[in-house]
């Protein structure tokens, strides 16, 4: 017993960062809210956490305690949350989008749905984008189009994994263009990046943030951001969809709590969330971060997380019907 | 674009925090390498989760730093009690127990603390002067070359283990083959996950390691508690040699310096090879041969000077290729892993920071191991006199809540106590666990390598011969296997006749 209660203490001391406490209005639901976070301590999500909980826990008046459950693509602490945690609006989590849903929509054993959730705001979106090493002969997202036009499924696109949001913007973009690239899967952004810049494929799809530097260094060329307007940072790059290709895809964080927690909590939640679009601090705390604000809450967070899931079915369908057939 | 991250490193080294943890860590280093049967391994091991929360900085530095103090701590029971404390002191109990035994114990450990302070220095230069040059070789890395890179990692495996070949291979294969547990990277399918959504992400190496390494040595330390311990005489003469001695000493620490670094370059060899090979060179280029093995500095010198060269030599491999060079530097990978950075050519580019400052940090903990080795090295006796089975309870306590800290996850905990018990079979069976840890890194690099290529090539193989450095490392491989086979025997067979007769 007391080498547990040791453990749990030392343990405790490691991992638990909590947010300072300012108290103005309450939280109805609990005294504190516990964060559970899918990814190690220092990865994309706990970058979020740290950021945006501080404003949160102005509002709401309460603190927020980080848990950190990495493994399995964050499905170790997303299925914790949905069939472990109490369902009254002291456990939330931090939701990436589209790897909430690939998770269980390629694999069978991973248990919940997308309806176990309560979505209450996405925080910010990386943008996908198309990038080549800098002497490659595609130098236009067209160049590339018309050569996989020419010779379908052989020029390697890499990506950061299977399932992962880069696979995914892939995925759509074929879909959309008509056209079929050979993916190549890396474990991770970085790796596919390194891959392209050496000439080992022929182009690789990121996230502005995880190449943004190569860019700039002048080793990896942008073909086009997979983004609804141009970037501020990127003025010069294109998006998709002035070349007539309508995606919009990256990857999104944002928080959720489990379905059925009480209305009332519920909507203070989304209120604080609603709160930061105004908060000047805050934006330009995320900019110092290179984070792209992109918030959207409650409803509109709900219907986002359909919308994702309809197409994540859709193209693993597709995906599997082509590997079928081959 | 490389000097300013040299100096990055420097700098990130060079913190107070910094220097506290390295220090720290050289002096507990020294105390484990002083207890026989703690190997610096598995000091590493042990540590390495509670180093999860610091910076990387502070992290690496800490890890580098127990690495080097072991080193030489191995020496400190090797000479008081003929037992060496790691297994690259073995050569030093040679001529140090004999000194000791004549009341120069003190001497003895002297020159072997400045021996292993000048092999340490050469070894963090070397480092420093390869890795720009490695450096500039890494955008040619594609997946072709890391398939191949792994290969040839993997046919090493058999030399890593200490005697039995088959026996290296068996554990090497047990590594490839838990390797796959975890989701398969082309097709997101699971793979020997039983459903069971905690090894989705495979199996964490650092689990496994803290397993195979710390507890069959607790539970060994448990078996053994009954035995009387050997309790080590006090120093009475003075530590710090004489100028003149050392003048003397100055080629032959060099040149096992050098043996150190060469042998560590070889994935695979470690700091027992390294200071056997120092010391039967040394003892070759004596002029009076009789007094080795009565008590000759020079045999103290040389194999502490090379084990401590190993360091930096081991870690070259390590950091510009991702394929650790012994046991030790696989803890050090790992460590790296932790912090987000991949093995393999991008920790040179990317992450260049981060592995300037471990390469840093070698040379910082060279400094503090004199200045600790000579404050310390008389209180670190007192260390061989703590009871064994205090010392494995320690041991495993650690264990456990180092595998649950990484994921907070009490799974890990049972997987960990699972490696655990199975590598204490292994340990009864005389199989290492190292080849096993390098089974279990290389085999995702291996895995992702071969699939990748094949997408890129078209599912030919003839990817894989187009790679001029592809080309090369497979070549090396295969070499490798075939010394290891009749036919090159039978091929050398000639020659080692000629050489007799000649």
């Amino acid at each position: 017993m007391r080498l547990k209660t040791l453990t749990a203490a030392l343990v405790a001391g490691i991992t638990v960062s909590i947010t300072p406490m300012m108290a103005s209005a309450d939280y109805s639901a609990a005294e504190e809210v516990k964060v559970l976070i899918g990814f190690k301590p220092g990865g994309g999500s706990d970058t979020l956490a740290q950021l945006v909980q501080p404003y949160l826990s102005e509002s709401l008046g309460v603190n927020f305690v980080n848990e950190y459950l990495p493994g399995a693509a964050g499905a170790i602490a997303w299925t914790r949350l949905t069939t472990q945690s109490p369902k009254d609006g002291s456990v939330i989590s931090v939701t990436n989008t589209p790897m909430l849903m690939t998770n269980y929509v390629m694999n069978d054993a991973i248990s919940y749905r997308q309806d176990d959730f309560t979505p209450l705001a996405n925080v910010v979106t990386d943008p996908a984008i198309i990038v080549v090493s800098n002497d490659s002969p595609f130098k236009t997202f067209a160049d590339l189009k018309q050569a996989a036009e020419k010779k379908p499924g052989t020029v390697t696109v890499g990506n950061s994994g299977v399932g992962g949001d880069d696979h995914f913007s892939t995925l759509l973009v074929e879909n959309k263009a008509g056209i079929e690239f050979k993916k190549v899967p890396f474990q991770g952004d970085s790796p596919s990046a390194t891959a392209a810049m050496g000439g080992k494929i022929d182009a690789s799809f990121n996230n502005v943030g995880t190449v943004y530097n190569q860019i700039e260094a002048g080793n990896l060329r942008a073909l086009a951001v997979l983004a609804n307007e141009r970037l501020d940072i990127l003025p010069d790059v294109p998006t998709l969809k002035e070349q007539g290709i309508d995606v919009v895809a990256g990857s999104s964080r944002g928080y959720s709590a489990p379905a059925g927690i009480p209305e009332e909590a519920r909507k203070q939640l989304v209120a604080a969330f609603d709160k930061l679009a105004t908060n000047e601090e805050f934006l330009a705390e995320a900019k110092k971060r290179a984070l792209n604000v992109d918030l959207v809450t409650g409803q509109e967070y709900d219907q986002m997380f359909q919308d994702v899931e309809s197409q994540v079915k859709e193209m693993w369908a597709n995906m599997e019907a082509s590997d079928s057939q081959k | 674009m490389d000097t300013s991250l040299v100096m990055t490193g420097l700098t990130n080294v060079l913190t107070l925090t910094n220097i506290a943890f390295v220090v720290g860590g050289t002096l507990l280093g020294l105390f484990v390498g002083t207890m026989p049967g703690l190997s610096a391994t598995m000091a590493l091991a042990l540590l390495l989760p509670l180093t999860f929360t610091f910076d990387p900085a502070t992290g690496l530095s800490m890890l580098a730093s127990i690495y080097v103090g072991a080193s030489y701590g191995g020496s400190i029971a090797a000479i008081l009690l003929k037992t060496p404390g790691t297994p690259a002191a073995a050569a030093t109990v040679l001529d140090g127990y004999p000194l000791s035994q004549q009341g120069q114990a003190g001497k003895a450990l002297g020159i072997s603390l400045f021996a292993s302070f000048f092999g340490g220095l050469m070894s963090g230069a070397a480092l420093l002067l390869a890795a720009p040059l490695l450096g500039s070789l890494v955008v040619e890395f594609g997946p072709v070359e890391l398939f191949a890179i792994a290969v040839l990692g993997i046919t090493i495996i058999g030399s890593l283990a200490q005697g039995s070949v088959i026996n290296g291979l068996f554990s090497g294969a047990l590594g490839l083959l838990i390797s796959i547990i975890g989701m398969d990277l082309t097709t997101a399918t699971p793979r020997m996950t039983f459903n069971n959504i905690n090894l989705f992400s495979g199996v964490e190496f650092t689990i496994a390691l803290i397993g195979l390494f710390s507890i069959p040595q607790a539970l060994t330390l448990i078996e053994n508690a009954h035995r009387d311990n050997k309790v080590a005489s006090r120093i009475t003469d003075r530590l710090v040699p004489r100028f003149a001695e050392l003048k003397a000493l100055m080629p032959n620490i060099l040149r096992s310096g050098g043996i150190g670094i060469a042998t560590g370059l070889i994935p695979g060899t470690g700091g027992d090879t390294a200071s056997w090979f120092a010391y039967n060179e040394a003892k070759r280029f004596a002029k009076d041969k009789s007094r080795f093995g009565q008590g000759d500095i020079a045999g103290v010198a040389a194999p502490e000077a090379a084990n401590n060269a190993v360091v930096g030599g081991a870690l070259i491999p390590t950091i510009a290729l991702g394929i650790p060079g012994s046991s030790s530097t696989a803890i050090l990978l790992g460590a790296l892993m932790v912090h987000g950075i991949l093995p393999g050519p991008n920790l040179l580019t990317e992450h260049g920071d981060v592995t300037y400052t471990l390469i840093w940090a070698v040379m910082l903990s060279t400094v503090s191991l004199l200045i600790v080795g000579l404050l310390f090295t008389k209180a670190s006796v007192s260390v061989t006199k703590i009871p064994d089975g205090f010392v494995a309870c320690a041991i495993i306590t650690l264990c456990i809540i180092g595998s649950f800290a990484i994921n907070n996850r009490i799974f890990d905990v049972g997987l960990m106590l699972a490696f655990g018990l199975f590598g204490y079979w292994l340990k009864k069976a005389d199989v290492s666990p190292a080849p096993m840890v390098i089974g279990l890194i290389l085999g995702p690099v291996m895995e992702n390598g071969f699939h990748q290529s094949m997408l890129i090539g078209n599912g030919s193989y003839g990817v894989f011969l187009e790679s001029p450095i592809a080309v090369v490392l497979l070549g090396i491989a295969l070499i490798s296997v075939l010394q290891a086979t009749p036919l090159f025997r039978w091929l050398r067979a000639p020659f080692k006749r000629r050489l007799k007769h000649g």
